[in-house]
């Protein structure tokens, strides 16, 4: 394999950035300290350049956190002054975090909905009532598709829908605006409606874990209430955005939505522990079951009963569980090293007011994420709001919950460029649109979310949390 | 890309290699077209596409050829490394009904054109092969999603595992 020279800038700036500690000494932090601060410039250099793929970077930290910080690695056998070493246990446990057992559970219901049809079946139902009108037929889609996308992974949908939109838009006459916009309201309607629940796209689970390591809980049916509103007006936004920018000649679409669910013994299972799931999901404040235990429900009951075999199994995305993992570590040891606070303790939060420090992480988040993987930008912005909360020198007015959501939603809503997202990538393959259609589209999408973001913060989620 | 997955022909009679290129022009910018007059030349052409690391997605074949004919040729073909895995046509009017079947039962043949063929009915038998190429070959199917099948590639892509970082 030969390295690009991207991929060797990547490897040495992130050694170098490990093995800064050796060379300069920052007053005020702890030698651990230093230490978290080299492996956290190890990841952040390695996921922004991806040298290696990014579900490998989040593996290399958590073996360099068990071997560098931890009480039975190599550096802190025993507690110093400043710093009192963890078991490396609590590295390696995050990968069996309630958030990562509720993501294996979303990650079971959607393969076996893939294999079973229901995702295809359910689009061609739920189309049914949106007429032949193009207007309607994109809300349609658009509505599907976020929909899916709350409870499949976001390319995942985009790539189902993908067989659904690419016949009809072969029909369109080749000059009507009409298909740009059908092309790109399946990408974005895919990453805005995996904000909706807590197991919709990766970043949901960044911020999720790490607010349970604070002890917060943000139950399943909470965070639909704070982000599904969110996500129902930015897709709004978002279809009459693409309809008043490419606006179609066609008056007229044949949508063909005939199709039969499957009825085998099988998928009738499927059915019904996928609606049993979600219901207990979004009813967890009648029973009082957390989301992760009844995520063991999907788990246990398609393979209890052979619905997902062993080859299905192997087939889930575990490098994501990996890169969630990885993230939830990094945060841990930032904590513990007090390497979070010595970062916040620098500026003088207290001085923003809380509107300004919503549009800042806002909009900062929604630019890095353009660039990055949304799960990473999350990864890297969260402990920041952590430690600004733990520490409390950000000023009154400071919501560790409502910041922590700024910084989840505004990850998804990047979708300027082809790898702002896969679900983007996927559209943008298909060689219907030019990537200035999506530039323009996805920063107008960007702006609005942020104001949207920032209103919602300001007015709406107070209600919830508080 | 360095990495390209060639189309070669193999046909002898100018005048029907210049129409099959001519008919085949909109897939050249990503797929490039070898040409060889003779199986002898196919082989050599096959070696050296392989020799410079890069692959043969499908090979059109007519069956009178100099030398060893198109069926014999593809049945050598399916037992090379190199070009046991590309899709195989047989382009012709005159292979009769007991060559042929020797190509489709050794040779796995994946299509059969019988001439006179029209331009549409030409590139249709390319894109599905070509797409059942990258899809059984290939990890990374949006390349190809523009110029070959896409609903098929989408369909493809939906099986397996897709995640959002």
């Amino acid at each position: 394999m030969k390295l690009s020279s991207k991929q060797i800038t990547g490897i040495v700036l992130g050694a170098l950035g490990l093995c800064f500690p050796l060379f300069i000494t920052l007053p005020g932090l702890s030698f651990a300290g230093h230490v978290g601060l080299g492996i956290f410039f190890l990841a952040a250099v390695f996921w922004m350049l991806e040298p290696v793929p990014i579900y490998a970077t989040s593996m290399l930290v958590i073996l360099l956190q068990v071997l560098l910080l931890s009480k039975e690695g190599l550096l802190f056998p025993e507690t110093v002054a400043d710093y009192t070493p963890t078991g490396y246990t609590a590295f390696i446990q995050t990968l069996a975090s309630p958030i990562i057992i509720l993501f294996l559970g979303g990650f079971v219901l959607a393969d076996a909905a893939v294999k079973y049809n229901l995702d295809r079946n359910l689009t061609r139902i739920l189309l049914k009532p949106f007429g032949s009108k193009p207007k309607y037929i994109m809300l349609g889609l658009m509505v599907v598709t976020g929909l899916l996308s709350a409870f499949m992974s976001n390319t995942a949908t985009t790539a189902m829908m993908m067989t659904v939109i690419i016949p009809i838009i072969a029909r369109i006459d080749a000059n009507d605006p009409l298909r740009i916009g059908l092309i790109l309201s399946i990408p974005f309607a895919a990453n805005i409606g995996g904000i909706a629940t807590p197991i919709g796209t990766p970043p949901n689970a960044v911020v999720i874990g790490a607010l349970s390591a604070q002890g917060i809980n943000i139950p399943f049916g909470e965070w639909m209430l704070l982000a599904a509103p969110f996500a129902v007006i930015a897709l709004i936004i978002c279809w009459l955005l693409l309809l008043g920018l490419f606006k179609a000649k066609a008056t007229h679409i044949e949508l063909d939505v005939s199709g039969t669910f499957n009825t085998s013994r099988n998928a009738i299972i499927l059915y019904v522990v996928f609606a049993t799931t979600v219901i207990l999901w979004i009813t967890e404040k009648s029973h009082g079951m957390k989301s992760a235990i009844v995520a063991l429900l999907p788990v246990a009951a398609l393979t209890v009963t052979g619905v997902m075999d062993k080859a299905d199994i192997r087939k889930l995305p575990w490098e994501v569980l990996w890169l969630v993992a990885g993230g939830i570590s990094l945060g841990i040891s930032m904590q513990q090293t007090g390497l979070a606070e010595w970062i916040v303790t620098g500026i003088n939060w207290s001085s923003f007011g809380a509107i300004l420090m919503i549009v800042v992480f806002s909009g900062v988040v929604i630019l890095m994420s353009n660039f990055l993987s949304n799960t990473v930008t999350a990864t890297l912005v969260i402990p920041l709001a952590v430690s600004l909360a733990s520490s409390g020198v950000a000023g009154e007015g400071f919501n560790l919950i409502i910041i922590s959501l700024v910084i989840g939603v505004s990850a998804s809503m990047a979708m300027m460029l082809p790898i702002s997202t896969p679900p983007n990538a996927i559209a943008m393959s298909t060689g219907i649109l030019e990537s200035r259609h999506m530039t323009k589209a996805g920063f107008i999408i960007g702006l609005f979310a942020l104001i949207l973001v920032t209103l919602y913060a300001l007015m709406y989620w107070p209600l919830i949390v508080n | 890309m360095d990495h390209q997955i060639y189309i070669l022909i193999v046909e002898d009679e100018l005048e029907v290699m210049d129409a099959i290129v001519n008919d085949l022009a909109a897939f050249e910018d990503q797929f490039p077209i070898e040409t060889a007059n003779s199986s002898e030349e196919a082989k050599q052409v096959i070696t050296s596409i392989y020799e410079s690391e890069q692959e043969v997605g499908l090979i059109l074949c007519d069956h009178i050829l100099p030398g060893e004919n198109g069926v014999e040729l593809l049945i050598e073909l399916s037992t090379l490394t190199h070009t046991q895995n590309s899709k195989k046509v047989l382009v012709t009017g005159q292979a009769g009904l007991e060559d042929t079947v020797k190509a489709v039962n050794q040779a796995d043949l994946n299509h059969y054109i019988s001439k006179p063929w029209t331009k549409e009915q030409l590139s249709d038998v390319v894109t599905e092969q070509l797409t059942d190429y990258v899809i059984e070959h290939k990890a990374n199917l949006l390349p190809f999603m523009a110029r070959l099948d896409g609903t098929r590639l989408s369909e493809a892509m939906r099986n397996r595992p897709l995640t959002d970082h």
